[in-house]
């Protein structure tokens, strides 16, 4: 197909040839043609199948209201491909079709629509029951659009920002950039998005006359320039407003030139004010067959010759009810399309000149008419139009129908922002009523059409933006509300809703297949309002969303319930347009924290697993029960990496009461060179954290938690203390401080080799805690502790020193067997030791006594309200708790799984932790059972998944199953 | 099939032009009045009716029925819970959905396709593991997959290691699957109302009265009534009219919770994907969109708004676990209530404190899944006034005692004292 290469408002270059693929054939189309017009240009007229029915789709608005144009493109389902720029090589099918987009097999289900009224899947397929199962696959293998590979792998650079501005502008429009330039004036900083790859809007393919030497696009060309060299002013063009959050926070993304590093950004901006020019589409005209191929709103058709070169026919008839209309019939006319007639709803109002120019060019035009039904098998070929009232009929043929109903504003933006909008009977658009604070809105979509009272509203939306910023620019609102005011305000719109026919194939949403008698049939049915039958009907719930009958439905919903009330839209959602996941989900980094060490323990073997924010290595080997790790605790010496705990200072005059208050044990009998074990328990008495508590100087504590609570110690103690006013500080030292723990009978004869301090169990008992340095450098926090039941240092060590003395200690350990173990070995070393840890042997709703640590609560603090205290005292006297109590497999074989349950006819508790010990051989573990079964002896069935009715046996034993006298910690 | 000629001449299914549900007008007395014409509302009604005789019944619903948490959930209905008084609830619940298409004559569009719970830690396996045993010894299917069986089930996931929470494993749950939300407001609307129940939408309860410790009435915008019971289960906003109007303050947090869905596609998933780890889940509707969702916003709120962060976060952790997805586009986000209880059990109580006063509530995101089985328990209570026996776990005394039912493993950080 020949481009019309002279026009001046073209935004293809046709030096710059593209290729690319479709039905295994090669095309060609230019850079700046979107996928569809390259398409379009080679003669493709249908690009796709209807969900439903199977109907051809064609080119219909170029804005992606619809999804008529989708189509695969190199693996990518559901393009719209009607404003996806072209890029080299790409490869096109068509989608939702057996055969192909011209010739589907599918194409029967067209007549079948009888079959398939309103919700008709909620009232068939059902009986008898057997009938459904079958029907339900027919129903998924119809429905859905395009086709997703599973192992389908998302190609490109998904980069994210997020600026900042003073205003933001969205629209590029004449009025938005009139908005953007009249805020820039006073040195704010502006941002300005607009959808299409470049500024203009609806100036920007028009040659109208702007005023006596300049036409529309030529102003739009010169308004543009000067945007661009405003430093001020950043612009965003092929970039789509989606997402309007409170105080102005607004999301966008942008669509990548070919010389752009990415394909697609998000953009997340931060604005103070806001100001919407969104200007307008078209209102789609309902008549029967109103979106078979060759049947084009305006904008489209006008858009396809200026924009694209591409005439969009050869023998067009327009019905319109809009100036555009007219304009867009002159102007095609003049470029060789042939016009047997322009059928305006309207019986008058037109612009004078445009009917002279109708009468200059012999096009005649039928006022008061309407097309009522286009005929054609898969492309127009004749159009039946009538009067409104639907008296007379004439029938002309054509192969092309320019059709629509008017106009109809973009207000997503401001319905997101929560604007209500109310029905407005002289424009016949929503329109809001209240705008909300600091966003306002210009141009087209305010209803004024006039080019110069575009331009004005944009300017003054412009500089009333700036105010509300702060800046002083009273003059100037003053003469813009002038300037305003003396120009022509909004226009009488179209009000028609539908053309005079019975709606059998008059489609009032494309993406979903839903016609005007679709409607009827729902309002017949009980759902009377607009929200009820967009669920019902699923019209304006596609792809497209409410771009095609967001306007329409609500209308006709009026109009056939006769209701006396105004029209109400349906509610509109984010995104405004549909955004790749890819996109969304941006350069999505993965932010873990990794401990001062996790090199060190990488080189040793570690294998690491992510818990909560940290990498933390699991285990040393492939062995995953970790025998040698654990015997060589038991045996030599081993070396944790527990820098993952949280680690708190908290000091002041009152540091005392607020550890009084949070933790159950009274904490005012810390003694120095001693450290505090205790726990936090909630309001429900159930225990949300333990660790230990260290004394390092007058009203000066240093204190653990566990590695999950890290997060949240410091708000808990602040909420838990909000009423009070103490006088205290707290430090979160978690990433400060590493920590190493360094465990086994040999522990002492590496720290010895290291430590500037006497570290024997004279000098550093069992419990106790010491600051000292190592190699007379090294500051370390030392505490001696037996969580895996063996002579055990914890040294806590800021994190600048961590990687020094981890080599210290291996080197120091070498000759005594030292060797890394990771999380699941001090696991089972605890476990063997019957110690706890939260998450593993507690569940939420398991409390202090549930767990025996009873004996930390101390009740005699009277200054104290400690948390959780009131339920503790409920819950002594409550005997159905769960209580954890240590299991001995009555088979020593295996021990059961972890989370296997106890039950007798019922389920009476669950395994936490069990394992078969290494060090005694024999299969323990700890359960959570009911009270009644917690006594020493008692025989509990054990229930594993999988075990089809086969209970394992267990015994309630005493705790710790290993070094039951404690001596070894304390050697 | 019943053919009929409508005016063009072309015949059509015979149903078309009947109204589903009746409008009436508003009595000024009724058996049992209903606030809250969600789904718990509607099946209690059509419970009462059909069950129980007590067909003069008033559902009151402020805006239309279904328009709360019954139109903005995504649909998934299980049974693989954690403890045993949950576990059979659901599993009667997933049981009652052929027989309710049956009965209601209505489609409800059951798509019994499995659950996939993806298991990212030796803990989670754990934790899944209780829940599949408890399933298991209850008769609840329910199995713990490895990560290439996983991978089996459903080919878009990604189980290398090469991303942030790397899978394990799942929790396997045939029975379970989803259901049309819609389908289900509606047919129990028909239901309800061919057996003589009341639906008055756009009528709001603005009062509850008492006489002598009994419930006496209700006041509406469209009028009193008299009654001698009333049900609220108004979803999240039930703690709120318990409050205001009987002056009874439940331990529930409203927040809350997103869902969106993509753009329509030819059929790609077989399952419901979850995943705790990544707070997302993704299920294929019968119409092809990807429905996902999971957690809520962190804060207490009563509005539906979205967030940017949310649709955010939920892109990125789908491009992890299922990323195939990257090349799909999400088309549409809302929010909707959760009403979470300190325990994520719900709230189901009669009598107390008030005679006559029954409340049904504190569900949070699990009030789709149990809608008809609570329906018809909650009838049972209200008819014969004494609590069935399934139900008694759910008092609401329990809170006060600081007895938690341990639904959830881990605790929960949703209201600003945890």
């Amino acid at each position: 197909m020949n481009r019309l290469n002279h026009l001046p408002t073209l935004r293809i270059n046709p030096s710059e040839k593209r290729s690319l693929t479709y039905r295994g054939k090669s095309y060609w189309g230019f850079a700046g043609d979107t996928v569809a017009t390259a398409l379009f240009a080679n003669g493709v007229r249908v690009f796709g199948r209807s969900l439903k029915y199977h109907r051809p789709r064609g080119l219909y608005s170029l804005d992606g209201e619809c999804s008529n144009t989708c189509m695969q493109v190199d693996g990518i389902p559901n393009v719209r491909t009607e404003n996806t720029p072209l890029k080299e090589g790409m490869r096109v099918k068509g989608q939702n079709v057996k055969g192909s987009a011209q010739f589907d097999w599918m194409g029967f289900m067209d007549k079948l629509d009888w079959l398939m009224p309103a919700g008709f899947y909620y009232r068939t397929m059902h009986k008898p029951a057997a009938v459904w199962p079958i029907a339900m696959k027919q129903v998924r293998k119809a429905a859905g659009l395009g086709t997703l590979s599973p192992d389908f792998e998302m190609k490109g650079l998904f980069d994210e920002i997020y600026p900042t501005a003073d205003i933001c502008v969205i629209g590029g429009g004449v009025a938005g950039m009139r908005a953007a330039l009249a805020a820039a004036e006073s040195g704010l900083r502006i941002i300005l998005l607009e959808a299409r790859p470049h500024l203009g809007g609806c100036f920007d393919y028009r040659v109208s006359p702007y005023n006596d030497d300049k036409k529309l696009y030529e102003r739009a060309r010169e308004l543009a320039d000067q945007v661009r060299q405003k430093d001020n002013i950043r612009v965003f063009t092929h970039t789509s407003m989606v997402g309007a959050y409170n105080n102005n926070l607004i999301t966008a993304f942008q669509v990548g030139k070919e010389q752009d590093e990415f394909d697609e950004r998000y953009i997340e901006i931060r604005a103070v004010s806001v100001v919407v020019a969104t200007g307008c589409i078209e209102r789609p005209l309902l008549f029967e067959h109103n979106e078979k191929p060759g049947v084009m709103q305006v904008g489209c058709a006008h858009r396809l010759a200026h924009t694209y070169g591409l005439l969009p026919g050869e023998q067009a008839v327009f019905s319109v009810g809009h100036d555009l209309g007219l304009e867009a019939a002159v102007d095609l006319f003049d470029l060789g399309l042939k016009i047997p007639c322009v059928a305006d709803i309207r019986k008058d109002g037109q612009d004078p000149r445009l009917l002279m120019a109708l009468v200059e060019r012999r096009i005649p035009l039928l006022n008061g008419w309407v097309a009522a039904k286009v005929h054609g098998g898969k492309q127009v070929k004749k159009v039946t139009l009538t009067t409104v009232e639907g008296t007379v009929r004439r029938m002309i043929p054509c192969d092309l129908l320019v059709a629509s109903a008017g106009l109809t504003p973009v207000n997503g933006p401001l319905t997101l922002a929560h604007a209500k909008l109310v029905y407005d009977s002289h424009t016949g658009y929503f329109l809001p009523t209240d705008l909300p604070e600091k966003m306002f809105a210009a141009g087209r979509m305010t209803g004024r059409n006039h080019p110069l009272s575009i331009e004005a509203s944009g300017r003054l939306a412009g500089l009333q933006a700036a105010a509300s910023y702060g800046v002083n620019n009273k003059t100037a609102l003053a003469e813009a509300e002038t300037a305003l005011s003396g120009l022509p305000g909004p226009e009488r719109g179209c009000k028609l809703v539908t053309a005079p026919v019975k709606g059998r194939k008059t489609f009032i949403c494309f993406d979903e297949d839903t016609t005007v008698k679709n409607i009827k049939q729902a309002i017949d049915m009980g759902f009377d309002v607009p929200e009820l039958i967009k669920r019902f009907t699923s019209a304006g719930t596609g792809p497209g969303q409410g771009g095609i009958p967001g306007h329409n439905l609500p209308l006709y919903v009026a109009q056939y319930t006769a209701s006396t009330t105004p029209p109400k839209p349906t509610t509109v959602r984010p995104p405004l347009v549909p955004t790749f996941l890819a996109t969304y989900a941006g350069t999505n980094h993965d932010m873990c924290k990794r401990t001062p060490v996790h090199d060190a323990q990488v080189k040793a073997g570690g294998i690491f697993r992510r818990i909560g924010v940290w990498q933390r290595a699991r285990y040393f080997s492939g062995d995953f029960d970790c025998r040698e790790d654990i015997l060589n605790v038991r045996n030599n010496v081993g070396l944790l990496d527990a820098s993952t705990l949280g680690k708190f200072r908290i000091h002041g005059p009152e540091a005392l009461k607020a550890l009084q208050r949070v933790y159950v044990s009274d904490m005012s009998k810390i003694k120095e060179g001693r450290i505090k074990y205790s726990a936090m328990c909630n309001d429900d008495g159930c225990v949300i954290d333990d660790g230990v508590v260290v004394k390092t100087g007058e009203n000066d504590y240093y204190f653990t938690t566990s590695t999950g609570r890290a997060c949240v110690t410091v708000e808990w103690i602040r909420y838990h203390t909000r009423f009070d006013g103490w006088d205290f500080h707290l430090v979160n030292l978690t990433d400060a401080m590493g920590v190493v723990n360094i465990s086994g009978p040999n522990a002492r004869k590496v720290l010895e080799k290291v430590a500037d301090a006497d570290v024997s169990n004279v000098a550093f008992p069992f419990a106790g805690y010491r600051e000292f340095t190592v190699k007379g450098l090294i500051p370390v926090r030392a505490m001696r502790l037996g969580f895996v039941g063996e002579l055990s240092y914890e040294l806590h060590i800021p994190s600048s020193w961590m990687p020094a003395i981890w080599d210290i200690l291996e080197e120091a350990g070498r000759e005594f067997g030292i060797r890394n173990f990771g999380v699941e070995a001090q696991n089972v070393l605890r476990m063997e030791k019957g110690h706890i840890i939260l998450g593993q042997e507690s569940e939420q709703r398991t409390n202090l006594l549930d767990l025996g640590l009873g004996f930390l609560w101390d009740r005699t603090k009277n200054e104290a309200k400690t948390v959780g205290a009131v339920a503790l005292r409920q819950a002594e006297a409550d005997p159905g708790r769960l209580t954890l109590v240590g299991i001995q497999m009555e088979d020593n074989a295996r021990a059961p799984k972890d989370g296997s349950i106890i039950v007798d006819d019922r389920v009476r508790g669950y395994v936490c932790t069990a394992r078969k010990s290494f060090t005694t051989g024999e299969a323990v573990g700890m359960a959570l059972v009911e009270s009644q079964l917690s006594d020493i002896g008692a025989r509990l069935d054990i229930f594993e998944d999988e075990c089809n009715g086969r209970l394992l046996y267990a015994r309630v034993v005493s705790m710790p199953f290993y070094d039951p006298e404690g001596q070894r910690m304390k050697i | 099939m019943v053919l009929n000629f409508s005016e063009q001449g072309t015949p059509m299914l015979g149903l078309a032009k009947k109204r589903i549900w009746k409008y009436n007008f508003m009595k000024s007395s009724y058996d049992a009045v209903i606030i809250g014409g969600g789904l718990h509302g509607l099946a209690t009604a059509y419970y009462l009716a059909k069950e129980h005789g007590m067909n003069d019944v008033a559902i009151l619903e402020k805006r239309f029925i279904g328009f709360g948490g019954a139109g903005r959930n995504t649909a998934i209905v299980r049974a693989n819970q954690r403890t045993q008084y949950n576990v059979p609830l659901y599993k009667e619940a997933l049981d009652l959905w052929p027989v309710l298409t049956r009965e209601l004559d209505f489609n409800l569009m059951f798509n019994n396709c499995g659950n996939l719970n993806l298991l990212h830690s030796e803990a989670a396996m754990k934790t899944a593991r209780m829940n599949i045993s408890t399933a298991q010894f209850h008769g609840v299917e329910s199995h713990l997959l490895d990560a290439k069986q996983t991978k089996e089930m459903e080919p878009a996931l990604n189980i290398s290691e090469d991303m942030t929470y790397p899978i394990h494993g799942a929790m396997y749950h045939p029975p379970g699957g989803v259901v049309r939300h819609d389908a289900v407001v509606w047919g129990l609307a028909k239901g309800a109302t061919k057996l003589g129940v009341h639906i008055h939408q756009q009528t709001e309860a603005t009062a509850i009265h008492t006489e002598n410790g009994k419930i006496s009435g209700v006041s509406t915008s469209g009028g009193r009534i008299n009654t001698p019971r009333v049900l609220v289960s108004a979803g999240g906003y039930s703690a709120g009219i318990i409050f205001r109007m009987l002056g009874v303050k439940l331990p529930i947090s409203v927040l809350t919770i997103q869902a969106m869905v993509t753009q329509p596609l030819k059929p790609l998933f077989n399952h419901v994907v979850s995943s705790g780890a990544y707070h997302a889940y993704a299920n294929q509707t019968l119409k092809g969109e990807i429905a996902t969702g999971a957690h809520m916003d962190p804060w207490p709120n009563y509005t539906t708004q979205t967030t940017a962060y949310y649709i955010k976060h939920q892109a990125e952790a789908l491009s992890e676990f299922l990323p195939c997805l990257r090349g799909v586009k999400f088309m549409r986000i809302w929010g909707g209530l959760a009403d979470m209880t300190p325990d994520m059990a719900p709230i189901m109580d009669g009598n107390d404190p008030v005679e006559g006063f029954y409340m049904d509530c504190g569900w949070g995101y699990f009030g789709f899944k149990s809608c008809s089985v609570v329906g018809k328990y909650m009838a049972e209570f209200m008819a014969e006034g004494n609590c069935p026996g399934i139900l008694k776990p759910f008092h609401l005394r329990r809170c006060e005692q600081h007895r938690l039912m341990g639904e959830t493993a881990a605790l929960v950080n949703y209201s600003p004292d945890n």
